[in-house]
This record gives C-alpha cells, structure tokens and sequence, in this order.
C-alpha cells in the first residue's frame, strides 16, 4: 500500500475509527501488520441490487481492496458460510478468512479484525436504513450478530 | 416423427422421443364418441430423480410428474376437450394450474380459491377444453417455490388445426435449479432477502430436463421454436448469434411476426414465445445461443450446431409465417372500464434511497428496513395490500369487473425490481408501456414490467369466477405481489 493511499484514507475516517486505529497500532504491533496486510475484501452481490456497491465504494473509502463479484448464487455463498437465512443481506463479503454479511459498519469490521475471535464471521441483518451504502436515516441502533462456526444460534457482537 | 429422425438428432433427444412415445402408450386415451373426442391423462407429481447435469453426474432428488423431468409433454387439440387426473404422490397438497388456458374458474387449480387442495394420496379430475391453439404450461399453484423449484412443471402444448409450415417443430422447457456442491437441491427456501430482491434465482440451467447440449441442425431448414421458461425466478434475454428469430407468438397467442429489433429476446418465468427461424448458417459451424440478462453474468445456453450435410433448400420456405388466429373476444377500448394496479415494496433501488415512492412502499411494507422481516411475510403490495403464499380460502378480491365487459387495466411497477405479472383465466391484449403503442398486435398472459414501467393492458371479462393476478417470480408471488380478481 503506498502512501497516497493511505493518506486519502485517513482522510476519509472517522475520529472515531482514527483514535480505534491509534489503539490497535499501540496495542501490538503484530496486529497492525496483520491489518494491514488482510485489507482485502471479496464482496458477492446480486446482480442487480445498487446498495452492495455502495457498500464496495465505503469500504474502498476506508481503505480496503474491493474485489466485487455479481452472483445469482448469493443466499447459497451466504449460507454455506454459515450466515442462517434471515440474517442474510444482498450482498456478503469474505474479509480475512471471516464473512461479514450485509452493511456492517467499518469500526465493527476493523473491531472483528483485530479481536479475531473464533466464529464464522458477522452480519447485520435486514439491510437497516442509514446503514453504510444503503442511505436513507438511521431510526434505530445497529446490532450486529456474531455466527458461530458451529451454525449456533447467533449472539450479538456489537452496537452502533 | 420420421422428420425428426431425419435430421440426425443426437441420442439424447432419440432418447426423449422414446419416452415421450411410452408416456404417451402408458398415459394417453382417446374416447370416440359421437362428439369431439375426449383425450385423457394421468400425471401423477411425486418425489423422483434426475440427471439433471449430464450422465456423469449425480442424481438429484426432485418432484416430479410421472417420473420426467420436465412433466409429460401434454399434446391437446384446439376445441378438443381433455381430462387429466391429477394423482398427488406428494407428502403435502398440491393442485395443478394449466398457465394460459382460457378455463371454467373450477378447472384453474388455484387450492382454496378455485378448489380444495389435493390432498396426499388423493386424486382431481381436471376437464377442459382448451379454446386456443399454442404454447402453453402447467405446474402446481401449492407450496409454489418447493413443488416449483424441485422440478414440477410440463409443458402444455395445444395444436393448431392448421399449422404453419416448418420442417421441424422443437419445444425447449427451460429450467432453473439452486443445486448445491453435492449436486442436491439447495435448502433455503423462502429467504427473506430473496423475497425482498430478484427471488431464487439458480445456479443450474436445464433444457427439457438436462444439461443444455448443442442442437444438431441443417442448412435451410425451418424451425418453429417454441420456448417455455419454467424457472422460480431466472428472467432471460437470448441471443441467437447468427440468425434472425421471428416471433410468431407470445404466451401461446399469435401476433403479428417480427424480428425483435435488437435481436434480444426476453424470456422471463412463466413467459413462452414462441419463434420461427431459417437455418441460414454455414454448414459444419456452430453459433452460440446466449442469454446476458444480469450484468457480468452473462452464459452460453446451448448452440447451433450446423450438420456437414449441403443446404435442405438454396432460399429460405417462401410459406406464411402467420399462425392462425385464435377465438379470443377483442376488447372494446372506448367504453372499457378503467383500472389502475400499483405495485410496491420491496428492496428500494438506488434511486429511491433518499425516500422517493418506491421508498414509501418499502417502508410501509418493511417498516424501515428488513429488520423485522421473517419467512412468509408480505414485503410487496398490489394497491397497498397483499396477499402470500400461493392461494387460500378467504381471498376477497380487489377488484370486481362487470362480466362481459371490456376492461382497461395500467399496471404500475414502482418497485425497482422486474415482474413478470401473470392473469389467470384470461389472455390480454398488451396495449402500450410508457406510453408508447406496443407494436405486432401483442396478446399475453404473463406481461414483463422492467422497474419502474407502466404498462397498459386490455381484456373482456367474459368468465365468471375469482381469478389470480401475481407476479411469477414466485417469492415475490408468495410475498405479497398477488391479488385476486372477481368477474362477476
């Protein structure tokens, strides 16, 4: 990653996720490497939903690599990656080994990244108004689930 | 029969002839009697298997109907009467609708509107008599997406008396499967997200039951194509590369033949069209039949495959292309009754972010977002109501229209998704969409609106009963975008 990149990208962040940044880098330095070296995300959409690339576009703002791929097979991908069928969004992204389905916002996403915990990924169920990429107002809080690799019942993993 | 045989076709579809000829051995009568004799049939829908990818590949466990996938070719003649009894080898209800047969209301297959299911292990006695000649279908109107998606549908073809010269007459049932990495049905019926988008759409495209090989064909000779899209939710847009498809009928009725002028055509389910091509290739070459419908999906269907063997004939049958008219009654547009259908809900598109109408409906429906939507709930609404699944008792129309009357009807899509709106009981004339004339005298029962198109469609509501209109991309259908409609 060059350092144009980088710096349109910090641009981009929230204070927010700049003092989350600051804390993972401070945290171990392991773990900013990982970082930012798993910036790569693949992210399946249906073909003919606008919101998914409006969520590629937010994630590229916040400095991930976006490989967008349209499939009629989505709720198949989805589901075999352990997402149960109502917390499948339009679109799910492969992020460093884990799926992050639907519109999670980035702080959730970087938090999954640097707290690695053991399960199958994150979704964000019912693709919320105001959600990153979907536009419209937030009228209610985001809750974002944690999956089980086991295809447990999911538990919630973080508010926004 | 000899004509087929002639034209060197390859073992699979020798094959399929041969079991079309023993259904029709083992499943077909015809009473004589001093009226118009009376065909009969058995289909029986049951669980079943299939080598729906290729003899390589493993079975799937489908439904199906006597065992084929797709069901028994029904071969009717026009203003002959049929009975066709339906035996339900299903573990749940089932009912058979005969798509884009002007009926009796009883005969239209509809559970609890028309008739009470079929129960497992129980039988009904379907008896019509088919009043136009063309390409028609038939498939259950219970637990649609399943009996749908794991394989129950045929294809209902009634004959014209005098058809119109071709060499050959070929019929391509398409279908669409969500098969899984072991080659079975997919689970996950009925996804809410699914609901709210484009529906099932699958991963696995069959042509009469198989995986699509390339059609052996001759120089010069003349083909009547008559293409039936069976699928769930896969809408398509073919391209013939190299020849020049002549429309000659849409959902069974005639029009006016045309070359569609981009060459495109758009097939999507429960839609048939039905094409008239001269084989003008080059022999011993092979051209692609394509379909591009969604972005960066785009797939090759099957082929053209030219035989080596010189041109059948040097110019193409100088014989009419027209097919014969069928007894439909012609609505009268100055004192039709008018109607308006709006059509709502939904995933919002880009466009309607930021709270435009298809956003209102939306949000009526899903109360902001798709939090709290569950399998089964109504996401789409016709006029601000909606009705699920696939037919139940208690129904009440939206609409009643004055039997004998011509009606005038625009439908309204302000969703920001494709619907193909199906009318049951009745074949309409397709009269204009956004305002502009819809040219080739166009009938249909199963109109395609892209999103946001407004389409004006007209009818003589000459049969009595309850009659459903839904859009056939069936988890849209099962999720609200479905009405009913009384003639009375």
């Amino acid at each position: 990653m060059n350092h144009a990149n980088s710096s349109y990208r910090i641009e981009r962040k929230t204070k927010m996720l700049r003092i989350l940044a600051t804390m993972a880098l401070l945290a171990t330095s392991l773990t900013a490497v990982h970082a930012a070296e798993a910036r790569k995300a693949v992210l399946y959409k249906n073909p003919q939903c606008g919101c998914c690339e409006g969520y590629a576009d937010y994630l590229r703002q916040n400095g991930f690599e976006v490989e967008v791929k349209p499939s009629n097979d989505l709720a198949e991908i989805s589901r075999k990656a352990g997402v149960p069928a109502d917390f499948q969004g339009c679109h799910t992204t492969f992020i460093d080994g884990y799926v992050v389905d639907g519109h999670v916002p980035v702080k959730i996403v970087e938090k999954l990244l640097t707290e690695r915990p053991d399960v199958a990924g994150i979704a964000l169920p019912g693709m919320p108004m105001g959600s990153p990429g979907m536009g419209g107002e937030k009228t209610e809080p985001f809750t974002v689930y944690a999956l089980p690799k086991t295809g447990g019942e999911p538990a919630v993993y973080a508010t926004e | 029969m000899t004509d087929l045989l002639n034209f060197g076709m390859s073992r699979r579809a020798l094959l399929r002839v041969g079991a079309c000829l023993a259904v029709a051995a083992a499943g077909l009568k015809t009473i004589a009697g001093n009226a118009a004799p009376t065909t009969e049939y058995r289909i029986g829908p049951a669980p079943g298997r299939a080598r729906l990818k290729g003899s390589d590949a493993p079975e799937t466990a489908v439904w199906s109907y006597n065992g084929q996938i797709p069901g028994p070719e029904i071969r009717l003649r026009q203003g002959e009467p049929v009975r066709i009894l339906v035996e339900n080898g299903l573990g749940e209800d089932t009912t058979v609708h005969w798509h884009g047969i002007r009926l009796p209301n009883a005969m239209d297959g509809v559970p609890g509107l028309t008739q009470p299911p079929i129960r497992p292990g129980e039988s009904f006695l379907y008896e019509f008599t088919p009043p136009d000649a063309g390409t028609f279908w038939y498939h259950p109107h219970a637990n649609s997406l399943q009996q749908l998606g794991r394989g129950l549908a045929g294809a209902l073809i009634v004959e014209e008396a005098e058809p119109i010269e071709v060499d050959r007459d070929l019929l391509w049932v398409l279908g669409d499967w969500r098969l899984d990495t072991e080659g079975q049905i997919a689970p996950g019926f009925g996804s809410p997200m699914e609901a709210a988008m484009s529906g099932r759409v699958g991963n696995t495209v069959t042509l009469n039951g198989a995986a699509p090989a390339d059609l052996e064909v001759r120089a010069g000779e003349r083909i009547r194509l008559r293409l039936v899209n069976t699928s769930l939710a896969r809408i398509m847009a073919l391209r013939f590369e190299g020849h020049r498809p002549v429309v000659v009928a849409v959902d069974g009725q005639p029009c006016d033949p045309y070359e569609p002028a981009d060459g495109r055509l758009l097939l999507a389910p429960a839609m048939r069209l039905d094409l008239v091509i001269d084989m003008q290739g080059e022999p011993g070459k092979r051209y692609a039949i394509r379909d591009d419908f969604y972005e960066g999906l785009g797939y090759e269907l099957t082929s053209f495959a030219y035989s080596s063997q010189p041109p059948l004939r040097e110019n193409p049958l100088d014989a009419s292309l027209r097919l014969p008219g069928n007894p439909l009654p012609r609505p009268d547009l100055q004192s039709a009754t008018r109607h308006e259908l709006l059509l709502e809900g939904g995933m919002p598109g880009m466009n309607n972010m930021q709270g435009g109408a298809g956003m209102q409906g939306m949000a009526k429906m899903m109360s902001g977002g798709m939090g709290g939507m569950k399998h089964g709930q109504a996401v789409w609404s016709i006029n601000g109501t909606a009705m699920t699944g696939d037919g139940h008792a208690g129904m009440q129309p939206l609409v009643t229209l004055a039997r004998g009357q011509s009606h005038f009807v625009t439908l309204r899509n302000r969703t920001a998704w494709w619907h193909p709106m199906h009318l049951h009981g009745f074949s309409f004339r397709v009269l204009s969409r956004n305002g502009a004339a819809v040219p080739h005298n166009q009938w249909a029962d199963t109109v395609l609106m892209a999103p946001d198109d407004s389409v004006d469609i007209a009818f003589v509501a000459d049969n009595p009963g309850d009659w459903m209109l839904h859009c056939h991309i069936t988890d849209h259908q099962t999720a609200g975008l479905m009405t009913v409609l009384r003639v009375e």
